[in-house]
């Protein structure tokens, strides 16, 4: 079969395609009548979205496996501090500055490493985020060190700025169904499914003409530019960013979040981080403790339970019970 | 520039932490020999050892040796609910390797953020086992710990050759790494090794912990540089070799201790983590295997990773 297209071809149902606007629609509604305190939390619902859909291109549809992903992030949230603070930068071209480095990171970083298998690739991409995580912390004199880079303009175009909360929940938002709509189109276009054959089988992949290197690389670089760019929004998101910020705990939560949404789906990132910020929101007054280090624990123990009893991610108990309707009917 | 003292010093200092990293090392090797799986909460029975210990102590007012001793079965315990709680269910439900890995990250950062909630998060140390020193010999101040560190490892590693050479528990955790379907058709308990291995490879860490806190300190977020240093060692050794780790620990310490005095404290694990992607990236075999292919002139990194 030749397939030609670079994006994907396939027609959708009009109603399934609406259905997430209609949520998203729905969702900044909420956003903009409730207090800027939800505005925050679906903010960064909207950024670790972004974030994880990036990650899910290597992981999920690739099959391949990340620890190191904070690493990006933590290059584009100091990459868009320091360039609007000492360079004066516009907010968005300071982001798209950091992008640009992030990829070529990714390109150069990834080549050697993609190489490596199994705990090897996971030990080294996980190095990954400890190097980056220690370079934030000693290289003072541009980071700030563990005190953290503060004063970094909010979002905006051309000198005009989105003020408050609201404002930028709507630009986050958008930001992020942008990233699944690529997402979304590339997932089923020759690219998409070239990775989707390597997380089936490499052997198999190579065997049908595909360059699994140079693909595998691909999904690790969109998925540093996704995460490049989830490091920018949170910088001017919140004005504040600290090593801690994009630190191991990082890597977990990401994962948490790709997990209960489900691994390898278009939405499933998306829809996993909204659920995973709203968790300590529920849980706010049953929390044992420091409610930083109970929120973290609560994390670790849902994507262990998950691992553990629902490896593919909480939306496959849908498509599980689908089979079993299909089967019965056949049957 | 490096004077014959200096580099002197950094070899015995490297050689003491070096020994700490090659345990923590060879705890990596005995779980993964057992069973194939990489456990990346292996720094936290360090950290736990550590804390322990330092907990034993203040609260009770026992002598050291006695916390120690309490505190290393407490781990190996910990050590055990690990393995029963989270990693055994994965490994009956044909867990994917990195989902395993995951489990057990999440592991170790759920541990550390309980570390915090009940024991606070202020960095402590212990004293040394022996009061008094540094032996000053010339230029070199040997602090009494190294001596301490360097005779328990050795009576360790000597303990573990012993164990694995003689007793029948040993034997059949290593007829588990060869070939685990033909250990268990013998009538090898492999589930049971499993629960072993992880009960050992905890008191590994405890043991590193206890030794290595006098000479530095103990805090809730110590276990992930050790777990990585010793993860390092074993790469360095080879993976699954328990006297290549050990080697491999004790060439990173010695590294580690020559970039700290050329480069700068601030560059220890920059350098670590830089010599992990290098024997990664080039030895993937390991070093010492890696040079010997070189030696006998054939590189078999390219096919056979």
């Amino acid at each position: 079969m030749i397939s030609p297209a670079i994006t994907s071809t396939r027609p959708r149902a009009a109603w399934t395609a609406a259905l997430p606007v209609i949520a998203a629609g729905a969702l900044i509604a909420y956003g903009l009548t409730s207090s800027g305190y939800i505005a925050t939390v679906l903010g960064f619902a909207a950024i670790y979205g972004v974030f994880c859909t990036g990650l899910n291109f290597f992981m999920g549809y690739t099959g391949q496996a990340s620890f190191g992903q904070n690493a990006f992030a933590a290059l584009g949230g100091y990459g868009s501090a320091i360039l609007t603070d000492r360079l004066g930068l516009e907010p968005v071209l300071a982001i798209l500055a950091s992008m640009s480095i992030a990829g070529i990171v990714a390109l150069v970083v990834g080549y050697p490493t993609l190489r490596l298998r199994g705990h090897y690739l996971a030990m080294a991409t996980f190095a990954l985020g400890l190097i980056t995580y220690e370079i934030t912390i000693e290289w003072t004199s541009l980071t700030h060190g563990y005190m953290g880079y503060s004063g970094i303009p909010p979002l905006g175009l051309f000198g005009y700025e989105l003020a408050n909360e609201k404002q930028q929940l709507v630009a986050l938002v958008v930001i992020a169904l942008f990233g699944v709509w690529i997402s979304n189109r590339l997932r089923n276009s020759r690219f998409g499914r070239a990775l989707r054959a390597i997380a089936g089988s490499e052997a198999a992949a190579a065997a049908l003409g595909i360059n699994v290197a140079r693909y595998k690389l691909a999904a690790f670089v969109i998925a540093a530019l996704y995460a490049s760019v989830a490091g920018s929004l949170f910088a001017h998101f919140i004005g504040f960013i600290s090593p801690e910020v994009f630190g191991t705990a990082m890597v977990v939560l990401s994962f948490t979040m790709l997990y209960l949404g489900g691994i390898g789906t278009t939405w499933g990132p998306l829809v996993g981080a909204l659920i995973a910020s709203l968790i300590p929101e529920v849980l706010r007054s049953t929390l044992p403790g420091g409610l930083k280090e109970g929120q973290d624990i609560v994390y670790c123990a849902i994507l262990i339970l998950i691992l553990i009893f629902v490896p593919k991610g909480l939306s496959s108990l849908g498509s599980l019970w689908q089979a079993r309707r299909s089967a019965v009917r056949e049957g | 520039m490096l004077d014959a003292t200096q580099i002197l010093q950094s070899l015995v200092n490297g050689m003491g932490v070096g020994l700490i990293y090659g345990l923590v090392g060879i705890g990596f090797c005995v779980i993964y020999n057992a069973s194939g799986i990489v456990n990346f909460a292996q720094g936290v029975f360090v950290m736990l050892g550590g804390m322990f210990t330092h907990t034993l102590l203040t609260r009770l007012g026992i002598p050291i040796i006695l916390a120690a001793a309490i505190a290393i079965p407490l781990v190996a315990a910990a050590g055990v609910v690990v393995e029963f709680l989270i990693v055994r269910p994965m490994w009956n439900r044909g867990a994917t390797l990195f989902a395993i890995i995951l489990a057990t990250l999440a592991t170790q950062i759920m541990i550390e953020r309980i570390t915090i909630l009940t024991l606070g998060d202020q960095p402590r140390t212990l004293n040394e086992f022996t009061a008094g020193g540094p032996l000053r010999i010339g230029g070199l101040a040997i602090s009494y710990q190294i001596f301490w560190i360097l005779g328990c490892g050795a009576l360790l590693v000597g303990l573990l050759w012993l164990f694995f050479g003689r007793t029948r528990t040993g034997r059949a955790l290593r007829a588990c790494s060869q070939n685990r379907e033909a250990a268990a058709l013998l009538g090898v308990p492999v589930g049971r090794m499993l629960m072993i291995a992880f009960a050992l490879s905890a008191a590994l860490g405890a043991v590193a912990g206890i030794l290595v806190t006098p000479t530095q300190y103990t805090a809730f977020n110590v276990g992930t540089p050790f777990g990585v240093y010793g993860f390092i060692a074993a790469i360095i050794g080879g993976f699954g070799s328990a006297g290549g780790a050990l080697a491999g620990g004790i060439l990173l310490g010695i590294f580690q201790a020559l970039a700290i005095v050329t480069l700068g404290a601030g560059f220890k694990n920059v350098a670590a983590l830089s010599m992990l992607l290098v024997v990664l990236l080039v030895f993937p075999n390991g070093l010492f295997a890696g040079l010997k292919g070189l030696l006998a002139g054939r590189s078999r990194s390219a096919d056979a990773r």
